[in-house]
């Protein structure tokens, strides 16, 4: 029975929108042999509402921008959802289609159904379309997916116990 | 001179990168330019050189909300040209795919991104908050688009099954039931939505517009038809670059689409839908109408919100009925020879009417291609929604004029797919 649910966003045609899917896809043979662990891919942030009901933890992995460059491009960020969701912080997150993870989760938290919700976005430096991910995104996506296993197995292991 | 630029954060909501310029001296727009749509014009070039069987796999990608569209005008252009004859049941599996599309992107901009601006809130989060039963019943509604385009077109980030011919594989019956008391339930909310969408304190934007949709002596169109407007134009997707044509606008990457004779912008979208094919809505679609107080003929974009509300009711409805009637394609897919020739298709998107062209070499490779999206051919009619309304409410904040012109943008729902982030509004007041 899934438990904890990992999720990648994004869009493969974007450059470095497309990085939460790509380090995700990288992570997944290594997710999938986690017990109770499942891997989804999503292209719109607002399918992340309704992946949230039913496990008990989630793993989100998409790429985000912060306002005027505050981040380096490849930086990975971590935050985990409180009460009120996602720091608001974040809602540069990535979102070509109207509402973006932090809008997501948020949702979610509103209507009372948020599991434990841990966020890992990567900061992107272009996403235009046709384009592949630069290579200080590319250079940080195994680090990147190293870091998503690691979230999982933490969450496989101490939700539900 | 003053200069002021304000920032909004929350256009994120309008989907995608872009920005409003607003320059006014005295009272008057000496400068007003929207610039919020990129058209798929890297997609255009990457569909060169490739065979038209992959066209289906390519063309989904440019839009995460309306994937089904893109394929639909895609195959159906292809089959024409090639003369395919699809299995018995396909346009009625075709039309129900297209159905959860309708009902995903409907209830995600009604609910999620109109209806708080309609009720001076921040976000949806704050009507999540505020009215929980009313935003899980959206999400419920919302959740039965996205399973049905996910049982149909494959459980991937785009749907894989449709195909030129057919598709690759067409579920079963049984898999398609579950969803009937699940549309039965969803219609059952739809003429207390439109009672709602009724008391939802509106402004007006009375004006003349040529608005433009698929037309179908049966049905409500959808994937097949041809095309009117409501200045009483006729014309089939083949001819639709002799009557539409984009113009490269001045200090931007934008084109416009404008009507070749009248140099004219015009209007598509569920509005003109609703205004053209009054008389092909379904029972409930068309007290969700009524209810919602929106009589045909009704120009003035901000009724789009009730035309949206009545298209949820027509395809839960439309659904309900393909359901019932459902027999599997057998086998799923034609066989399908290719040949020469230029391929031509629109069908109605969300948003609006949706044109390609491709142009095929003997052995199937795409040799040109052109994709007119609904959100192109509406960008200077936004533009002119906008000049009309602003004089009214110059006398605004910075903040509520923004606000208010994020209403006026969003009656379209507009849709830069491939781009991302943040919309700028610039106000220059002088």
């Amino acid at each position: 029975m899934t438990r904890v649910r990992v999720i990648g966003c994004g869009n493969l045609d974007a450059g470095d929108d497309a990085a939460g899917l790509v380090a995700v896809g990288e992570a997944r043979a290594a997710l999938e042999a986690i017990p109770g662990v499942e891997v989804v891919e999503a292209a719109m942030p607002l399918a992340v509402v309704h992946l949230l009901e039913g496990v008990d933890g989630a793993v989100v992995v998409d790429a985000v921008r912060a306002p005027r460059g505050g981040r380096a491009p490849g930086a990975l960020v971590r935050a985990e959802a409180g009460p009120g969701g996602l720091p608001a912080a974040l809602r540069s997150s990535l979102s070509s289609h109207g509402l973006g993870i932090v809008e997501a989760v948020g949702l979610a938290a509103a209507l009372g159904e948020t599991p434990r919700v841990v966020f890992l976005g990567i900061e992107a430096a272009e996403v235009t379309a046709g384009r592949g991910l630069s290579p200080a995104v590319q250079a940080a996506i195994p680090v990147l997916a190293g870091q998503i296993v690691a979230e999982a197995k933490a969450l496989a292991g101490t939700v539900g116990s | 001179m003053t200069h002021r630029t304000v920032e909004v954060p929350v256009i994120a909501r309008v989907e995608g990168e872009g920005a409003l310029h607003l320059k006014v001296r005295d009272e008057d727009i000496q400068d007003l330019r929207l610039e919020i749509y990129e058209p798929p014009r890297f997609f255009e070039a990457f569909l060169v050189g490739r065979h038209f069987s992959e066209v289906p796999d390519i063309v989904p990608r440019i839009c995460g909300i309306c994937p089904v569209a893109y394929q639909m005008s895609a195959i159906y252009g292809l089959e024409r040209l090639f003369g395919v004859e699809v299995p018995a049941g396909t346009h009625e599996l075709r039309r129900l795919l297209y159905c959860g599309e309708w009902i995903e992107s409907h209830v995600l901009h009604v609910f999620l991104l109109a209806a708080p601006d309609f009720l001076g809130l921040h976000d949806a989060i704050e009507l999540a908050k505020t009215q929980p039963d009313l935003v899980k019943t959206a999400l419920g509604i919302k959740r039965i688009g996205n399973d049905l385009m996910e049982v149909i077109g494959g459980r991937e980030i785009h749907p894989v099954s449709p195909r030129v011919g057919g598709f690759s594989k067409a579920p079963r019956k049984r898999d398609l039931e579950p969803f009937l008391p699940r549309l039965e339930w969803a219609l059952a909310q739809m003429p207390g939505i439109a009672d709602l969408v009724a008391t939802l304190p509106k402004p007006e934007l009375p004006r003349p517009a040529e608005m433009v949709a698929l037309v179908h002596p049966d049905e409500y169109a959808i994937n097949e038809g041809d095309l009117a407007s409501t200045s009483g134009r006729k014309f089939t997707a083949a001819s639709f670059e002799e009557v539409s044509r984009e113009v490269h606008v001045e200090h931007s990457n934008a084109l416009h689409s404008v009507m070749i004779d009248t140099e004219t912008p015009y209007f598509v979208g569920p509005l003109a839908r609703v205004n053209l094919n009054a008389r092909r809505l379904t029972p409930v679609a068309r007290e969700c109408a009524e209810r919602s107080g929106l009589h045909v003929p009704e120009s003035d974009p901000f009724f789009s919100m009730a035309a949206r509300v009545a298209e949820v009711a027509l395809a839960i409805e439309e659904s309900i009925r393909l359901i019932s009637d459902y027999v599997p394609p057998e086998p799923p897919m034609a066989e399908v020879e290719p040949r020469a020739g230029r391929a031509t298709w629109v069908t109605e998107a969300p948003r609006g009417i949706l044109y390609h062209r491709y142009d095929v070499e003997e052995d199937g490779t795409i040799h040109a291609a052109k994709l007119v999206p609904p959100t192109a051919q509406n960008l200077r009619h936004m533009e002119e929604d906008l000049r009309t309304f602003i004089p009214g409410v110059l006398d605004r904040s910075d903040e509520e004029l923004t606000r208010l012109c994020e209403m006026v943008v969003r009656n379209y729902d507009p849709c830069i797919s491939c781009a991302t982030h943040f919309l700028r509004l610039d106000i220059e007041r002088t």
